[in-house]
């Protein structure tokens, strides 16, 4: 049991670094913070400020359109001229302005497209892509009336072979018909809302942040293989009847506590300074947190072991875990395309079980997934790991 | 005495390519004695105490400490010996009762036991007042101390101590000397390697004399004294010393042999104090500016200078 008392010598080693502190507590929260305050205006999603802007001669759209988005409490609805509302879109003062297409029932109902602009504040990225989520849920609500309608109307006509003046009391009923389920629609949008809880920005940045300087930190504990070296430490326990790998699983373990202890205390922290909730159950989101500290601490303990100092662990490192935390979106949120090259990082499956968690309350379920991609992940690394250590 | 040797080493060879950094290294270390390594930097000291900790695997040749074979059971050599290694191996944020506990951990010594042995020691080491302190704030000597303490923190039958006052002022090397001599009395064996003479004649029974990897001569200080001839060292200082100082030296009656470097000529001669007059007459007609003379009655350094035609300082120097 040697192994335990080399990886207690560790962490109280660690515990006494004062930069491990700095690195892994303080600065992460304080990041978290500042990236909080700088996306503030993502801050408070519950009321996303939006503009709905209508067609000039049908004001009864876009007072429909404010009066059926009002409804959820995700909004914050106001309807303005096409002008003010791009001003103030560029201005910061708005999130969106939804600009409804000019004659809309008349182009719907005569089976041709519509295309509604949406004018998006690049600045609120969280907020922005939620409207436009919105957006594309009310076209395919849109979508699927004005097909109903269109086929009831096509079928009327070609079995009751309708005068001119039918063919209009029938066109007036189906403009009727369209607008009552547009103030009114069939299809809630407010179920999409179910899923998703109220998040802020530090929302995203918290787990992000997490990720990221865990990875920093326990880079600089698996660090200590050739800090120990170069003190001559590892080859007086070298003398010792200690095997090499009970030094090899101390030195693994030491990390790896580390990480879950930092994790755990990042989780609560953030809790506690800005209120974010992990979820409703403790038990995935500390499972999430043994899983991603796994990840982690392989990833770091191979760059250690891979490189021949303490330098070239830092430089590799650094240059690994800034490129893994670029990609897999723990700076900012990556686009939708570029989804493919994210998924290769351990930064992504890490961020994606705390996003299950925060955003979708979602449970064990939410991180099987990722956490069978760290654990596999870790379990590769660790191995590589132990046969590079054994033989050096 | 009398018993199996507690250290067997045999035709003990090492090479690293083309470098042979220990030669066919053979000697025994008894029961109870203090066997000294004398060498410059570089002799290969460190390499052979490096092969007998388990550390490095010989090229060829065999050693067995207290029985057990250094590379065939290594884990009961490990666990009979104590190491200090030349560097200062603690944990320096830790305190000094911190890293003794840690390295009786790794030795398995019993928890019950445990805590009284380190406060033994830090008794032995004279800290046991700044047990608590963190080692990064001890002193040079002071950390030395400590780090013998953790080669003992076992009670292994034998220490092996590799350069331990290397770097640290006279007044310490002095107290650290003591200690380990006190050791010794108490019945600890001791493999020192050292390249002070001071040390090696303080403390050990026997010396083996080490220069470019070999053992060129093994035995007590007398034996070894002996084994050359009787020949005083004079050691002279001056400044403008010729370049050719020392081949004008070799020229005079009784002068042996005689090394130049830089300020400093080293002589052996058979009867110094009948020679001192020529070499003085000698280097002051060729213009030298003589300082201090010292002539002292055959040592280590005679030893070393005759069996390698260098002296210990001018060796460390160039390995420097």
């Amino acid at each position: 049991m040697t192994f335990l008392h080399i990886a207690a010598k560790d962490l109280r080693i660690r515990l006494r670094d004062r930069n491990t502190l700095l690195l892994g507590l303080l600065l992460p929260a304080a990041l978290t913070a500042i990236m909080g305050f700088a996306f503030s205006s993502d801050s408070g999603i519950s009321e996303i400020p939006i503009t709905i802007v209508g067609p000039e001669d049908a004001d009864f759209l876009s007072e429909a359109a404010a009066g059926m988005l009002s409804r959820h409490e995700l909004f914050d609805v106001a309807v303005s001229d096409e002008t003010r509302a791009i001003e103030d879109v560029r201005n910061g003062h708005r999130a969106a302005a939804i600009v409804i297409p000019d004659s809309l029932f008349e182009a719907v109902s005569g089976g041709h497209s519509a295309e509604f602009v949406v004018y998006e504040d690049p600045v609120s990225s969280v907020k922005s892509s939620i409207v436009r989520t919105m957006m594309e849920q009310m076209a395919d609500a849109g979508n699927a009336m004005s097909a109903l309608g269109r086929s009831i109307f096509l079928t009327i006509d070609d079995v009751g072979e309708l005068s001119d003046a039918e063919r209009f009391a029938l066109n007036g009923w189906m403009f009727d018909w369209m607008r009552e389920r547009w103030e009114d629609p069939p299809i809630a949008i407010a179920s999409s809302d179910e899923s998703v809880r109220e998040i802020s920005a530090v929302s995203y940045f918290a787990p992000a942040f997490t990720v990221f300087f865990t990875l920093f930190t326990l880079l600089s504990s698996a660090r200590s293989i050739h800090e120990e070296r170069d003190a001559g430490t590892y080859g007086r326990l070298r003398t010792t009847p200690v095997t090499r790998p009970s030094i090899i699983a101390g030195k693994m373990l030491a990390t790896y506590t580390q990480g879950v202890v930092q994790v755990l205390l990042l989780i609560g922290l953030s809790g506690v300074l800005f209120g974010i909730d992990w979820g409703s159950s403790p038990t995935a989101v500390a499972a999430m947190a043994l899983v991603t500290a796994a990840g982690a601490s392989g990833i770091a303990i191979f760059i250690a072991a891979a490189s021949r100092t303490g330098t070239q662990t830092d430089q590799i490192g650094t240059v690994v875990v800034l490129v893994m935390s670029v990609a897999g979106g723990s700076m900012w949120p990556m686009p939708e395309s570029f989804e493919p090259v994210s998924r290769l990082t351990f930064n992504y499956w890490a961020q994606q079980g705390f996003s299950n968690l925060v955003v979708h309350d979602s449970g064990f379920a939410g991180i099987a997934i990722p956490t069978a991609v760290i654990l596999s992940i870790a379990a590769v690394l660790f191995a590589v790991s132990v046969l590079i250590l054994r033989r050096d | 005495m009398g018993s199996r040797p507690v250290l067997e080493v045999k035709n003990l060879t090492k090479r690293y390519g083309s470098i042979t950094a220990v030669d066919d290294l053979s000697f025994t270390v008894e029961r109870g004695e203090v066997f000294g390594f004398l060498g410059p930097n570089g002799a290969g000291k460190t390499t052979a105490i490096s092969i007998l900790s388990c550390l490095v695997q010989p090229t060829s040749g065999s050693a067995t400490v207290c029985g057990h074979d250094v590379v065939r059971d290594s884990l009961e050599a490990r666990r009979c010996m104590g190491v200090v290694p030349q560097e200062i191996a603690l944990y320096p944020s830790l305190s000094a009762r911190q890293n003794l506990l840690f390295w009786g951990r790794m030795y398995s010594v019993p928890a019950s036991e445990l805590g009284r042995r380190v406060d033994e020691l830090l008794e032995v080491v004279g800290l046991a007042d700044r047990a608590n302190d963190r080692i990064d704030t001890y002193s040079g000597g002071m950390k030395r101390r400590i780090n013998i303490a953790a080669g003992l923190i076992h009670r292994p039958e034998t220490l092996f101590l590799d350069e331990p006052t290397v770097g640290i002022d006279p007044q310490t090397r002095r107290s650290i000397l003591e200690l380990i001599k006190s050791l010794n009395e108490d019945g600890l064996t001791i493999l020192y390697t050292t390249h002070y003479l001071e040390g090696a004649e303080f403390l050990c029974r026997r010396v083996g004399i080490m220069d470019e990897g070999r053992l060129v001569a093994v035995g007590t200080r007398a034996e070894l004294v002996e084994s050359i001839g009787a020949a005083d060292v004079i050691t002279v200082v001056a400044d403008n010393l010729p370049t050719d100082a020392d081949a004008l030296a070799r020229g005079l009656d009784g002068i042996r042999r005689a090394v130049l470097a830089d300020d400093r000529l080293t002589l052996e001669a058979t009867a110094g104090s009948r020679a001192l007059p020529r070499v003085v007459e000698q280097l002051s007609g060729a213009g030298a500016g003589i300082t201090s003379i010292e002539v002292s009655s055959p040592n280590l350094e005679s030893v070393f200078l005759h069996l390698t035609g260098k002296t210990l300082a001018r060796s460390n120097e160039d390995q420097a």
